[in-house]
């Protein structure tokens, strides 16, 4: 055992002297890497948590590229459950040393396995003359952010793969009977919810003006809202504990107990707003589809950006998950990057938003007609999403990001529940974060 | 004539009514789950909860079926399940005689291990069974089992708990029994199987159903050795559609139903050898 | 005759000797796939558990650290050490909250059923049901019974005046809640356990307490009839027979039940990881389910490694001080 031990600790400093400490020759190793021909079949897996039609979508985009890819590419694209299966069938998979090549991952997962030496670089490869991505601005600049990590050396570690979005959504047949517009700032927006809420004779509500989940992503995006930093400059602490922190949490806390906003249980809120009950909520623009399936009868609903300090210089959380490259062989690994380069040029990515009720990931995917076609019949909201795309800012990818979400999380329930007060809240959760980044360094 | 009846009724009234009322909270929670399973959303979601469905909605049942891989998931189950028990019905007969018919050395003391493996709780274990139980290649002691039916049915294959009952049992058959089949010939495994096990019927059954309904019911090690409906249990499957129903609550009770029937079947034919042995095991105390 | 002895001592000796490799080799040839099978996934993983714990293994194996996850838990870390200590109590106060209950029920529902009682089989029957139902179709029933809006709980609190109240989601404390409602303030040492935990408990009495009437009946029926003969004739009230008779002579029984209870209790499970997962605010994260994050969810494995080791030593200290001070109390027939 002690061998063994031994053994994996001097493998595991050659590994990160490596990475760290030599970055020039392996670059340029890599840069060969992904310059190479492919010329006898190569056989890639792809491990995903897309289920149901997003599932159905996506095999069809599979299909079509090992039918047209001219390079014996074949893909295998296998669901591995929800997100949170996928990402410990994933860390299983390190453990067992058996890796598909290509994974479907958030930020933070991917910090996790690059951390455990399994993620591949991808800068040569959108670089690469022959194999890399000649139109890279096209594609949002903020999910290439939100895929570079400053924590490994700035790399490009992972691709967009199903972008979504935090966005408010409107009841906007109860705006228009108050003669209310879509509120854009915060006070707009206070005054909306307290005027949308009905309570009884005894003051009791009877329907909430806003439901308000608390997540962590939701937080973060009423930080950006207010013009606050989620991360210094430096990327060692956080910086969402701040004024805009405060502010964000007073105004649920607020709201909650003077019986305008109320917490949910689980999913309700989206059942109350398809039947006409609720206001507002704020959540991720891929819940389109269960609205649209919780909507009984005739409902005038929108997406709109969240309320904001400045709606001039608005930001709100990008959310979605993305896709690696793990290691394996350079055959492989390139035709694992040429899947995920295909998957994100123009058409595809048209064709993806159109089917999946993600984000696209260029700028001139507007332009498809396939694209404006669907949004003009059958997704108005997800063109009201899309026009908001430019706006977006990623969460914190370093690792630990995931407890921090736990500590957000706690926080945001100890003010609502009247254990802890907005300041006092933000303090420990702070504290408690900056302890995590420090743990994870 | 009156004055003991009149003396005795309010006494055990009162002794009904409390059982009932017991029986009835205990009770509660499994009506109001077959009777929310037959409403629709609306009147499922209705405050406070209507006793009885107004209108009969079986087709939430054909919903939650359809809804997951319900079929593959207690396939997955009946066949883990029924092989565990098989296995672990057999090894325990079979370590149960040795410790109860045989004299060797390292008799007591290896009784005494089995026992003290009692006291390792799985937590404990939890770790290094699914570093061991990931890995490929035994060089690395490694079996490469994630997301197999192996995972979840070797280890189980020993039960001190069954050794335990059945050697229990084995001790209370008489020596002459044995000696008798000595004289006739017989070796141990003919011993066991023509004499031993037809006597022990009931602690057969006893100790089987403790470890069907076990691993039927278990939750921690498959959620973390395997991550594909193909090899996931149903337990694993209701927890996956409790994420997946989101707010449908009709139909996760209409599944919730379905994956208890097969066990509470089970448990009403059967009730009267597991709580004997129940009984039995406490009787050691 | 020694000489005979002599000759044929050997002989007979080599027969016996023969007989008793015979019978080693059956009886560990039947052993043997219970001792492999313990070996490796029981004992082996034990020590193994141990080792993992002296190492940094984020994910992956990393540099020795000798006790240092230890000292992190324990005291060094603050916020794994909080997180540790914060678990203990809350298992305590969920064993506190439990067991004590659970066995007062059984107990009084057995000696209810004890005796000649019409329907007694279905009564039994029916109160075990819970324990063979899995914990986790019977979690999804309750986290509906305990739904803020619409659970049947807060309709019974409504009738007697209570406000609806949030169970699962809510982090508050039992005492805290109520001196709330009377318009005290309670500081936080004293605000008893979360609502959340309370409704955890309120799921474990009705899951286990079943298994328990049985073995509290196993062990009324145990309890000689003369016994109660003596004492009736001696002119005793039902209540003195119940209190001289009755409970001395079940302590056996109590006794087994308390120790299988309590280890229920530290081990538990399902049913937290299926109604809160450790919320809200981790008032129901108990060691088990910390072991479960710090491993599963955090990747740390060397730190799930230790916690894990350390509730094993709690699991232990308490089993052995519970058999030395109950076990001098109870009375045997």
């Amino acid at each position: 055992m002690r061998v063994k031990a031994a053994l994996l600790a001097t493998l595991m400093v050659i590994a990160s002297a490596c990475s760290s400490a030599a970055p020039a020759p392996l670059t340029s190793a890599l840069s060969t890497d992904a310059d190479i021909d492919l010329t006898a079949p190569t056989a890639i897996t792809l491990w995903h948590g897309l289920s149901g039609s997003q599932q159905k979508a996506l095999d069809e985009l599979v299909a079509e590229f090992n039918a047209t890819n001219g390079k014996k590419i074949t893909v295998t694209a296998l669901l591995q459950g929800n997100y949170t299966q996928l990402y410990q069938k994933t860390l299983g998979a390190i453990q067992a040393g058996s890796l598909p090549e290509l994974a479907h991952a958030y930020e933070s997962f991917v910090a996790d396995y690059t951390k455990a030496g399994v993620v591949v670089d991808l800068g040569p490869y959108v670089a690469s003359k022959k194999n890399g991505l000649s139109d890279k601005d096209d594609i949002y600049k903020p999910y290439f952010d939100t895929n570079t990590f400053p924590q490994f050396g700035n790399k490009l570690l992972s691709f967009p793969f199903s972008k979504s979005m935090f966005v408010m959504y409107v009841n906007d047949d109860m705006l228009k009977a108050k003669g209310l517009k879509t509120p854009q700032t915060w006070d707009e927006f206070d005054k909306a919810v307290q005027a949308l809420t009905i309570k009884d004779a005894a003051g009791k509500t009877t329907q909430y003006g806003w439901a308000v989940p608390l997540g962590a992503s939701d937080f973060n995006a009423w930080v950006l809202s207010r013009g606050g930093n989620l991360m210094s400059a430096d990327q060692k602490t956080v910086a969402w504990n701040g004024k805009e922190g405060v502010e964000a949490v007073r105004i649920i806390d607020r709201l909650v107990k003077g019986g305008y906003a109320q917490v949910p249980k689980g999913y309700d809120y989206q059942n109350d707003f398809g039947a006409g009950k609720l206001a507002f909520f704020m959540g991720s623009t891929s819940t389109r589809p269960f609205i649209k399936d919780a909507i009984k009868g005739p409902l005038n609903w929108s997406i709109a950006q969240i309320p904001q300090t400045d709606p001039a210089k608005a930001h709100t959380v990008q959310y979605g998950a993305n896709v690696a490259v793990l290691k394996s062989t350079p055959e492989k690994q390139l035709a694992s990057w040429l899947f995920v380069k295909w998957f994100n040029d123009k058409e595809r990515t048209a064709k993806w938003a159109t089917t999946s009720y993600y984000m696209p990931a260029r700028k001139t995917a507007a332009e498809s007609a396939l694209l404006k076609e669907y949004w003009a019949k059958t997704d108005t909201q997800g063109k009201q999403a899309f026009d908001l795309l430019a706006t977006t800012v990623p969460e914190p990818n370093v690792r630990g990001q995931q407890d921090i979400r736990d500590v957000i999380q706690d926080a945001l329930t100890a003010v609502t529940a009247g254990k802890s007060t907005p300041e006092d809240a933000m303090k420990t959760a702070g504290d408690k974060a900056n302890a995590i980044l420090k743990d994870n360094q | 004539m009156t004055g003991p009846i009149a003396r005795a009724m309010p006494k055990s009234v009162l002794k009904y009514a409390s059982l009932s009322a017991v029986a009835l909270i205990v009770a509660y929670p499994f009506y109001f789950m077959v009777s929310n399973s037959f409403k629709d959303l609306f009147e499922a979601t209705t405050v406070p909860p209507t006793l009885f469905p107004s209108v009969f909605h079986p087709e939430n049942y054909v919903k939650a079926w359809e809804a997951a891989p319900w079929a593959r998931y207690f396939a997955n189950t009946a066949f883990v399940a029924i092989t565990t028990t098989l296995g672990e019905v057999v090894t325990a007969v079979l370590a149960a005689y040795a410790f109860a018919r045989l004299e060797f050395r390292g008799r007591t003391v290896l009784f005494g291990v089995f026992l003290a493996t009692l006291m390792i709780p799985s937590e404990a274990t939890l770790i290094p069974n699914y570093i061991m139980m990931s890995k490929r290649g035994l060089g690395g002691f490694g079996l490469g089992w994630y997301d197999t039916y192996q995972v979840q049915i070797v280890p189980f294959l020993a039960s001190v708990f069954s050794i335990f009952l059945l050697r229990q049992f084995f001790l209370s058959i008489p020596r002459e029994l044995s000696d008798a089949a000595r004289i006739d010939g017989a070796g141990h495994l003919r011993f066991l199987w023509s004499i031993v096990l037809p006597l022990s019927v009931p602690s057969l059954v006893t100790v089987s159903l403790f470890s069907f309904i076990g691993s039927w019911n278990s939750l921690l090690w498959p959620l973390i050795m395997t991550s594909v409906p193909e090899y996931r249990p149903v337990q694993l499957g209701l927890s996956a559609f409790r994420q997946e129903a989101g707010n449908s609550y009709h139909l996760l009770l209409a599944a919730a139903t379905f994956t208890i029937a097969p066990i509470v079947l089970l448990y009403l034919v059967a009730q009267r050898h597991l709580i004997q042995g129940v009984a039995r095991s406490g009787m050691k105390g | 005759m020694t000489v005979q002895v002599r000759a044929e001592g050997p002989s007979r000796r080599n027969a016996r000797r023969r007989r008793r490799i015979g019978e080693h080799l059956w009886a560990y040839g039947l052993l043997a796939p219970v001792i492999v099978i313990l070996g490796v996934f029981k004992i082996f993983p034990a020590f193994y558990a141990f080792y993992i714990s002296l190492f940094r293994w984020d994910i992956i194996q990393g540099a020795f650290r000798g006790l240092g996850n230890y000292g992190d838990i324990l005291y060094e870390n603050p916020t794994r050490a909080e997180a540790f200590w914060r678990s203990l109590s809350t298992t305590f106060t969920y064993g506190l909250f439990t067991v004590p209950l659970e066995m007062g029920l059984a107990l009084v529902v057995a000696f209810l059923l004890f005796g000649k009682l019409r329907g007694r089989g279905v009564y039994r029957t029916l109160y075990y049901l819970p324990y063979v139902t899995s914990t986790v179709a019977a979690a999804v029933i309750f986290n509906w019974l305990f739904h803020p809006q619409y659970g049947i709980a807060n309709a019974i609190l409504g009738l007697v005046g209570v406000g609806p109240q949030k169970w699962y989601d809510e982090p508050r404390g039992l005492f805290e809640l109520a001196a709330s409602a009377a318009g005290v303030a309670l500081p936080d040492w004293a605000a008893g356990p979360s609502l959340a935990l309370v409704g955890i408990c309120a799921f474990s009495i009705w899951h286990y307490f079943g298994y328990q009437v049985i073995i509290f009946l196993a062990g009324l029926g145990n309890i000689s009839n003369e016994y109660y003969e003596a004492a009736r004739l001696d002119g005793a009230s039902e209540r003195q027979v119940f209190r001289l008779i009755t409970l001395p002579l079940l302590s056996p029984t109590t006794f087994f039940v308390f120790t299988i209870a309590t280890i229920g209790v530290l081990r538990e499970f399902n049913a937290f990881y299926i109604l809160t997962n450790g919320g809200p605010l981790d008032t129901t994260r108990t060691t088990g389910l910390l072991v479960f994050k710090t491993f599963y969810q955090q990747g740390q494995l060397g730190l799930g490694s230790a916690v894990a080791f350390l509730l094993a030593l709690a699991i232990l200290a308490f089993t052995l001080t519970q058999q030395r001070v109950l076990a001098s109390r109870v009375t045997y027939e």
